[in-house]
């Protein structure tokens, strides 16, 4: 018998040679699978039930409105748009005015109800640390001695930073600092050279865990969310708001999700209309620039922002900067493309190229208006396409100090504006941290390293104009800005814009 | 089975009226079985569907006798004639012949007779080949006949639906929603047709409430998505606020953007392979 079964034995593994196997079946997480996962952690806590409709949203092509060029054949464009079923936004604009002029404006006190999303962070972030501890050392969360362990091994500088947060709240040491020093050699670690090299081979100690030398805990970004206020802040209600009177926005109306027909060459030789996200749009309408301003965008590219900020033709000076040359490259296509005196305009020094970090630029007080568009998580981007995402492993500790570089921006760029100038900062992200965060912690540097203090601008007045075409964010979760979330029906956004206004 | 047929939570999510004649005659079946037909059983026939009153009473007591000889009851029988009352003018011949060839399929006599007096419009099949070639298709897919006989007392039109459409919808529960088919077949889903079963758990899945088994995963081990037949047998309205707990307005904007979104995706893939087929 068992002769024969030794006979009849056939190898496994050739038996099941035709099944695949499950870890080639499953697919591999690749880089938005890894946004989309920590966005539901993070504002799956922020929003709520909200979030869900906000992912779907997120996750569906964005709705596009047409922005006629003024600078090509004007009225055909228009009536082309017209009989495709847009409807100009600035009527949308006039007929809500006259809407709200009958209501009693119900003033909506913003900032009044702020500290809701201030106690979510929190908890967010004591959860997150949480998480990170128990990952690294599985028994902590069982053991109450267990907890003790990170403080004695200090397996990074999380704990050091702590401590030193502890003791003096003021000081707020950057990432990039706490990373470099952490570099610096231990002293208490260096073999005596009397014992030889020998006796490297026999007692090494254990200085970081293998494996995890440039790890950085997650936890350490939604540290930059502060909200003690050691600064003076204003916050007053926006005064006036003006569509500019040559602007020709196109857009369908809510719930309406067609497409737009592919822009044309004109007479003169540009296209006839441009397509951006929607919500795109408002900073730079919100930024308010009147005829004979000299006017900044600080990160310029791909340039839908400035190029609106020209077909309002009230412009005396732009000057477009942006950190990469490739990057600045496209926008002065994207120009050529659209302005057919692209040529006079920057031998006339109407129209300014500039390529420098927005940190470094020193015109200080020179500029009435300043268009703030940082580098962001640029949600909806992340989440759909694997091309230049920021969730990509290598970019983590990059994308963990994104805050502090928009927070860098912006402190410059309110040193830039001349006193009684106003700036529009804006991001395309939904994180409370990159946005009030950052305008928070802007504030509250450029205060003490150069005295200046500014007023933050209540536009939740006016953006109650646009709400027939976009969908906000309740004033009520914001404390700085406004906000446009995307929705379905109105698949705009996410963008989120705060209006400062520099003291005199 | 009755009891079974009665609680089916599918059926009492889209067919709540046909549950309740299903109950009416249930109580009915449960109560001492008439094997008479009477005048006034006739006569509450002739009100229900006023096409069978130009039927003579031979008629009548022709195709009760025909029906009553392979078991189906007069209830059933009246229940038949008042939904297809096509039937009634049918020789005996034709009725047996239709009969044999559904149980040909070899569902069980009690369940082919209550799949029968559901849908009596399947008397109507008359093409026995064809039936069977399709049965067995189902089976192939659904391993048994008692799971191909709840497919069809879900999804009657599934014997009206070509096989590669059957395929595609039974693939992409299978492989892509990952629904065993137990669950399968307590569901109306394959009665849907594909895009919108698609779109339904696309949207699902994008607003984070529809999360993939894993491929180890154990199959009696309790998910949090949601059941098959509440994600398909529900109206728009219903789908949009009970499950995905989002407005309609939103739903349907979805369904929109997500037929462009596909449409996008095959004009792109069909540019492709003609652009392959100019480099060859």
């Amino acid at each position: 018998m068992l002769i024969l079964r030794n006979i009849c034995w056939l190898q496994r593994r050739w038996k099941s040679g035709g099944k695949k196997r499950w870890n080639v079946l499953q697919n591999k997480k690749n880089n938005c699978d890894r946004a989309l996962e920590s966005f539901d952690d993070f504002y799956g806590s922020v929003y709520g039930g909200r979030w869900k409709n906000m992912r779907a949203a997120l996750l569906t092509r964005h709705k596009y409105i047409a922005m006629v060029n003024n600078f090509g054949d004007t009225e055909q464009t228009c009536s082309m748009l017209e009989t495709d079923g847009a409807i100009n936004m600035k009527s949308l604009i006039n007929l809500a005015q006259e809407r709200l002029q009958g209501t009693d404006p119900a003033l909506k006190g913003q900032g009044q109800n702020r500290y809701e999303i201030d106690d979510k962070l929190d908890a967010l972030l004591r959860k997150q640390q949480e998480r990170e501890v128990a990952s690294i050392y599985p028994s902590a969360g069982e053991g109450g001695a267990a907890v003790q362990m990170p403080q004695q091994l200090k397996y990074d500088n999380v704990e050091e930073k702590e401590e030193s947060q502890t003791e003096s709240p003021d000081f707020k040491q950057s990432l990039t600092k706490a990373l470099e020093e952490d570099v610096k050699l231990d002293e208490h670690r260096l073999v005596d050279p009397q014992f030889g090299t020998g006796g490297l081979y026999e007692y090494m100690p254990a200085h970081s865990i293998k494996g995890m030398e440039d790890w950085v805990a997650e936890s350490e970004h939604y540290k930059y969310y502060q909200t003690s206020a050691d600064f003076p802040l204003r916050i007053e209600p926006e005064t006036s708001f003006h569509f500019p009177e040559h602007l020709a926005l196109y857009t369908y109306e809510m719930g309406n999700c067609s497409d737009f027909k592919a822009p044309k060459k004109c007479l003169t030789g540009v296209s006839s209309h441009f397509l951006m996200d929607g919500a795109s749009t408002l900073p730079p309408l919100f930024l308010q620039v009147q005829p004979g301003e000299r006017v900044l965008d600080a990160c310029a590219s791909p340039g839908g922002k400035s190029l609106l900020l020209l077909q309002t033709l009230h412009l005396d000076q732009l000057v477009c900067n942006d950190i990469q040359e490739s990057r600045l490259n496209r926008l002065r296509r994207l120009m050529q493309e659209f302005l057919f005196d692209y040529k006079q305009r920057s031998a006339a020094r109407h129209l300014i190229f500039s390529q420098s970090d927005a940190r470094n630029l020193d015109e200080y007080e020179q500029y009435d208006k300043i268009l703030v568009d940082v580098p962001c998580t640029t949600d909806r981007h992340v989440v759909m396409e694997q091309d230049n995402n920021i969730f990509k492993p290598s970019r983590i500790k990059e994308r963990l100090r994104i805050p502090e570089l928009q927070a860098g921006i912006l402190t410059n760029c309110l040193r830039l504006l001349r006193p009684g100038g106003s700036l529009v900062y804006s991001t395309c992200s939904l994180s409370p941290i990159q946005n009030d965060g950052v305008v928070h912690m802007a504030l509250q540097k450029v205060f003490v390293e150069h005295g200046i203090t500014a007023t933050i601008k209540d536009l939740s007045r006016h953006t109650e104009l646009f709400s027939d075409v976009f969908k906000f964010e309740h004033p009520k979760g914001l404390k700085y800005g406004q906000m446009v979330i995307p929705y379905l029906p109105a698949n705009f956004g996410p963008m989120y814009f705060s209006k400062i206004t520099r003291n005199v | 089975m009755l009891r079974k047929l009665l609680f089916n939570p599918q059926i009492a999510l889209s067919q709540q009226k046909k549950l309740k004649c299903t109950r009416y005659f249930a109580i009915k079946a449960a109560a001492p079985k008439i094997l008479e037909l009477q005048q006034v059983h006739i006569e509450e026939a002739i009100k229900l569907e006023p096409t069978l009153s130009i039927y003579t009473k031979q008629v009548w007591r022709r195709a009760h006798e025909t029906f009553l000889n392979h078991g189906l009851a007069t209830v059933n029988f009246l229940r038949i004639v008042t939904a297809n009352p096509a039937v009634l003018r049918r020789t005996p011949e034709r009725i047996i012949s239709s009969l044999e060839i559904w149980r040909a399929c070899q569902f069980g006599e009690t369940l082919l007779h209550l799949l029968l007096t559901k849908y009596p419009e399947l008397l109507d099949v008359s093409d026995s080949h064809q039936l069977l070639s399709h049965v067995g298709f189902l089976k192939s897919r659904v391993s048994t006949n008692k799971n191909v006989w709840k497919l069809l007392m879900n999804s009657p039109n599934l014997l009206a639906q070509s096989e590669k459409t059957i395929e595609e919808k039974l693939d992409y529960i299978i492989d892509v929603m990952r629904i065993e088919v137990p669950e399968l077949v307590k569901s109306a889903g394959l009665s849907m047709a594909f895009e919108e079963l698609r779109c339904r758990h696309q949207f699902l899945v994008r607003l984070g409430l529809f999360k993939p088994r894993a491929l180890k995963a154990d199959p009696d081990e309790p998910t949090t998505n949601h059941r098959l037949y509440q994600i398909t047998d529900t109206s728009e309205k219903t789908f949009a606020t009970k499950i995905c707990h989002v407005t309609l307005p939103e739903y349907e904007a979805f369904k929109d953007l997500h037929a462009r979104e596909i449409e996008r995706k095959t004009r792109k893939r069909r540019e492709e392979e003609d652009f392959s087929d100019e480099e060859e």
